[in-house]
């Protein structure tokens, strides 16, 4: 096990060294695509010799230790945020580096680290085992894509000089830190991998080097840095406690008095991670990056980090104060990112708000911290995963064929690109079509917040239910844009023969999977998801998903539903296209229609963004103030109390 | 009689019900108005004559989405009557809309667009509510099924008054009852046409009508969760409360889409949220 | 054959050509308590897709004709129109006028003329009635 552990995290960053300094074109292609099935290959072989699925802990092969390679690498971090922001003028970051290395020397070198367990440095359990998938299968998935994908664009944004070589460094790169920090047990280990994934986010966003996408990659820095310092700060406190660097018996039940504040700390690590408010803004500036790098760090991975560690910390704020406080700032997040989703058009914007809000769900039910609640934590991360993968994928490819991310132009996509419709349609049933996927989490949600009591059950329950049905709102406003059609030009129709067979493949299997997933919803909480609650919480044994063959039935036929229709209806053409509505006067497709004094007019169907109810940028920032009270509230009062 | 048979028993009876229920309310409406109206069985003859005309095509996703419109309607209210989660229901229930919402949007007609918006929006201001009631019935009863409320020894009525009040105004909604009727209308000649239905012809607009016809049933069936200790007074409560609508029908105009959001968020939020909050402070 | 249930509910589309609204009036009369149509299960739907019947008040001019054809056209078979009035069966008292082309007959099939000026409301409904059995002779032909 630990040999395939240290092949998982070692051979993508091999990869990502030889792809520096490979430039052909060819070459890269053919080296990313072996390597990419390599990842897959390993990741599905280490989770089939998993065994019994019961916690397993090891070391490294001979019993080694880091030892102070970790403050090696901590330094090495610590040296390049500081050469990288003084390049651009900034300083706040450096001044965050500069005091997480102070930590890191205080603790390694002064002595206050206790030796790690040379056999508990890795841990691998059931949530390791989903988390190891998604990056394992998502990850190569997208890195595929991106081939496709980085070829077009460049194509169509000459203008930004042809890094690829960097790009593919880095994505190989932030897989080997994923894979390193969801095996993690030693958190001083965690921490390293943790600003790995931080500096790839923060090289790729800034990816185009604009004034523009520079400032967003020093946002997400910053705001990344100031978890990556409060999981520091939270090692500094943990320094003295027995065990206190060992992530799964820090977790083993609820924390004493003692231990919350830290885990407060951790907690604010795994909230910026996620772009949970007040940190959301930094996921919008990613937006800019190129949309592979959206749909691998900004919604199917590197974020998940942030959540799995709230996960992970979850049996240990249960019932406490800290774990209520964090299950309002995911929930909050749920209600007013979905708010600000309603009033938006980018459709890619919509995406990241789509994912603040779902990860926010994940939040808030790793917060409250009960075994089903946690259940619905994890169901969502993997429906999430593949499902959103796929949308960001299907976007990106797109924009790269019509040249423009606004869901408004996305009319009529059905007659324009009728196999891509179907991928997004799969990927939008997978996200939020009754009852399958997320919403089977919600309705477990929901029974779940019925036993929360008193006032935080309540709010619980009412903002659910407003939050759901706003997601409803902008999904349903996608999908009308979509499946309306008309009769094409013939050019329009050679649009979608331009799309590369990277992007095919990769679309393709995540749609497979999200279908797959549906069809073993069932098995996959009975033998994955559901032993992992039980065990995280001890709790005794019970039935998740109670699912009669009836809403089996159901389940299947509406994720399938739409994708099927819309391959079936690109295909007939025995209606009439010209044929609706205008008060008798002539329309035609082209959506020309005769007006007053013998002219015509061009029809548009603009979709509602509910102006003059909802104020979007007021919702957002209404949230970001009311949850970074409550997190202030929370950091601050434990920091207070421990000292 | 087993849960299941109940259910199938919906998807038969359901439709007989909401269409008397459609024939009287025409009656009940001409009568408003001094007239004489149509007799009991128009809605069947209409739906029937609607079968015998030629469907326009005009984009081919319509009729499937419309069958599905139909089919997740009847599914809600069998899965509800055949023992499923109650919670679960609502979703379903959400997806029936949806499907309606899809089958209006992807034509290209202006009235049917804004129609499908405007009922998008309908769906948005009541679906909160549908949650929050159905989750509310299963906290007071501990049960989670039809059946388990029906054999609670706890009368919902009188622990939910708020989510009832609240229940009464959403209901004007879904029943697409002036002055909500902002997604679609049977009278003619106004700003909006038909609406989501303004398109639709001969069959195609059968399945909308025989989905209405399967929802009104469905809202009955929560008005008698309400009353859950006598099923007779939840039918009375129904019949009582469907006058109400029939009256406000006729005697109000069509508000803005606006309006209907607000107000809607506002009675959901104060009523049913107060209901719900109580509640939970209460300890029940 | 199923019965036919186009005698239980014709829905109709009225639509005002260049009338002086005198016919108008009438067809609303139709609506009223003292008439009630609906007692038979007419509607007025004004959407030509859930229509069966055409009835058209007013002549044909010049801007008109487009839209004529295109409600015509609209309405899913079987369908039959109804003139009603002189002006819509022959362009009446506008006749001679420069703008006006003439009777509804100049640009779609007519079914029943309904004659008066202005049509009373009891001969407005006997059309709609022949209308109705113009409708099921269509009917039983495409059958
Ligand atoms: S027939 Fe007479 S009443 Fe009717 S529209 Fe013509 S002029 Fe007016």
């Amino acid at each position: 096990m630990s040999e395939l552990i240290v092949f998982l995290i070692a051979f993508p960053v091999v990869v990502s060294g030889v792809l520096l300094v490979v430039t052909k074109g060819n070459i890269r292609n053919a080296l990313v695509v072996g390597a990419c099935v390599v990842v897959a290959a390993a990741s599905l072989i280490t989770v089939f010799t998993f065994g019994n699925g019961n916690a397993l802990f090891f070391g490294l092969p001979g019993g080694v230790t880091p030892g102070h390679l970790v403050l090696v690498m901590d330094a090495a971090i610590a040296v390049f945020i500081v050469v990288v922001s003084l390049q651009n003028g900034r300083v706040v970051a450096p001044i965050m580096a500069a005091a997480q290395l102070g930590i890191a020397l205080y603790l390694d070198l002064g002595g206050h680290l206790p030796d790690p367990d040379p056999s508990r440095l890795f841990w691998f359990d059931r949530l390791t085992m989903v988390m190891v998938l998604v990056i394992g299968i998502v990850g190569p998935l997208i890195c595929i894509h991106a081939l496709g994908y980085m070829r077009d664009y460049q194509r169509s944004n000459p203008m930004i000089r042809g890094r690829r070589t960097s790009f593919f460094f880095l994505l190989f790169l932030f897989l080997g830190a994923m894979f390193g920090l969801v095996v993690s047990n030693d958190l001083p280990m965690m921490s390293v991998f943790w600003e790995i994934t931080t500096i790839c986010s923060f090289l790729l966003i800034g990816y185009t080097r604009t004034e523009e996408t520079i400032g967003y990659a020093f946002d997400a820095l910053n705001m990344n840095l100031l978890g990556g310092l409060g999981f520091s700060v939270a090692m500094l406190l943990l320094s003295g406690q027995p065990d206190g660097m060992d992530l799964a018996r820090l977790t083993a039940g609820p924390a004493g008095a003692a231990l919350l504040p830290a885990i407060a700390l951790l907690c604010l690590a795994g909230i910026t991670k996620s772009a949970q408010m007040p940190f959301s803004s930094w996921l919008l500036g990613a937006m800019y990056a190129p949309s592979p790098t959206s749909a691998l760090l900004h919604s199917s991975t590197m974020v998940k980090a942030g959540v799995f560690l709230l996960l992970r910390l979850s049996p240990a704020m249960a019932g406490s104060a800290v774990g209520m406080m964090v299950a309002f700032v995911g929930l909050l997040t749920f209600l007013f990112a979905s708010m600000v989703a309603v009033t938006e058009r980018n459709t890619k914007k919509v995406l990241a708000y789509s994912t603040i809000g779902s990860l926010g769900l994940i939040v808030g039910c790793a917060g409250i911290g009960t075994p089903e609640l946690v259940w619905v934590g994890v169901m969502i991360v993997i429906f999430h995963a593949v499902a959103k993968a796929l949308l960001f994928l299907v976007v990106g490819t797109l924009e790269n064929r019509l040249y423009t991310k606004d869901m408004e132009n996305f009319d009529t996509l059905l007659s324009r690109m009728p196999r891509v419709s179907a991928l997004a349609l799969t990927g939008i049933a997978g996200m939020f079509i009754a009852p399958f996927g997320i919403v089977v989490a919600k309705w477990t949600a929901i029974r779940a917040f019925l036993e929360v009591p008193g006032f935080e059950g309540a709010t619980f329950l009412i903002i659910m239910a407003f939050g759901s049905s706003l997601t409803i709102f902008y999904w349903g406003k996608l999908l009308i844009k979509i499946l309306s059609m008309r009769s094409i030009e013939p050019y329009e129709r050679s649009v979608e023969d331009r799309v590369t067979r990277y992007e095919w493949f990769a679309e393709i299997v995540l749609a497979v999977g999200v279908v797959g997933i549906a069809a073993g919803l069932g098995w996959i909480s009975d033998h994955v998801v559901g032993p992992y609650a039980l065990a995280a919480f001890s709790a005794t044994p019970r039935v998740f998903l109670n699912l009669s063959p009836a809403m089996i039935i159901v389940m299947l036929v509406a994720v399938l539903f739409l994708p099927a229709l819309a391959l079936w209806a690109s295909r007939r053409s025995d209606y009439d296209l010209a044929d609706f509505y205008t008060s008798g006067r002539t329309a035609n497709a082209g959506h020309l229609m005769g007006a007053a004094l013998g002219g015509t007019r061009t029809v548009t169907l603009r979709n509602y963004y509910l102006e003059g109810v909802i104020d979007g940028s007021l919702v957002f920032r209404s949230g970001t103030a009311v949850c970074g009270v409550i997190l202030a509230g929370m950091v601050l009062v434990g920091l207070v109390v421990r000292a | 009689m087993n849960p299941l048979a109940y259910g199938l028993l919906f998807v038969v009876v359901a439709p007989i019900f909401g269409g008397l229920l459609a024939g009287v309310d025409r009656i009940v409406s001409a009568r408003m108005q001094g007239r004489i109206g149509p007799p009991l069985l128009q809605p069947f003859y209409d739906v029937g004559k609607l079968f015998q005309k030629e469907a326009r095509q005009v984009n081919p996703v319509v009729e499937p989405l419309l069958l599905g419109h139909v089919g997740f309607m009847a599914a809600a209210g069998a899965l509800a009557l055949g023992g499923t989660d109650l919670i679960f229901i609502a979703f379903v229930f959400a997806l029936a809309a949806l499907c309606l919402v899809l089958a209006a949007g992807s034509v290209n007609s202006p009235y049917s667009f804004a129609g499908a918006e405007r009922e998008l929006v309908v769906l948005l201001a009541s679906e909160p509510f549908f949650i929050l009631m159905l989750a509310a019935i299963c906290k007071v009863t501990s049960a989670s099924t039809f059946a388990g409320v029906l054999a609670s020894p706890v009368m919902v009525a009188l622990e939910l008054p708020g989510v009832l009040l609240a229940f009464l105004f959403v209901a004007t909604i879904k029943l697409r009852k002036s002055p909500f009727d902002i997604s679609t209308s049977h009278h003619p000649h106004q700003e909006l046409v038909n609406g989501l239905t303004s398109d639709m012809s001969g069959r195609l607009l059968a399945y909308v009508e025989m989905a209405h016809w399967y929802e009104s049933a469905l809202l009955c069936a929560f008005v008698v969760l309400f009353f859950n200790w006598s099923v007779p007074l939840g039918l009375l409560a129904f019949a009582i409360a469907y006058g109400l609508e029939v009256l406000v029908d006729n005697s109000t105009s069509r508000a803005k889409w606006q309006l209907v959001l607000r107000s809607t968020w506002a009675v959901t939020l104060l009523f049913t949220g107060g209901n719900v909050l109580a509640l939970f402070l209460l300890g029940r | 054959m199923p019965m036919s249930l186009f005698k239980r509910s014709p829905w109709i589309l009225h639509y005002d050509g260049s009338s002086c609204n005198g016919c108008d009036i009438e067809v609303l009369a139709c609506l009223t308590p003292l008439y009630d149509v609906e007692r038979f299960g007419v509607v007025n739907t004004g959407n030509p897709k859930h229509a069966d019947i055409l009835l058209v008040t007013g002549s044909v001019n010049e801007r008109n004709i487009e839209i004529i054809q295109n409600l015509y056209r609209q309405m899913p078979d079987p369908k039959v129109v109804v003139a009603v009035g002189a002006c819509a069966c022959s362009g009446g008292i506008f006749a001679r006028a420069y703008n006006i082309q003439g009777g509804i007959d100049q640009v779609v099939p007519v079914d029943v003329y309904v004659p008066g000026c202005a049509a009373r409301p009891e001969s407005i409904i006997d059309g709609v009635v022949s209308g109705i059995a113009a409708l099921e002779q269509k009917r039983k032909r495409s059958a």
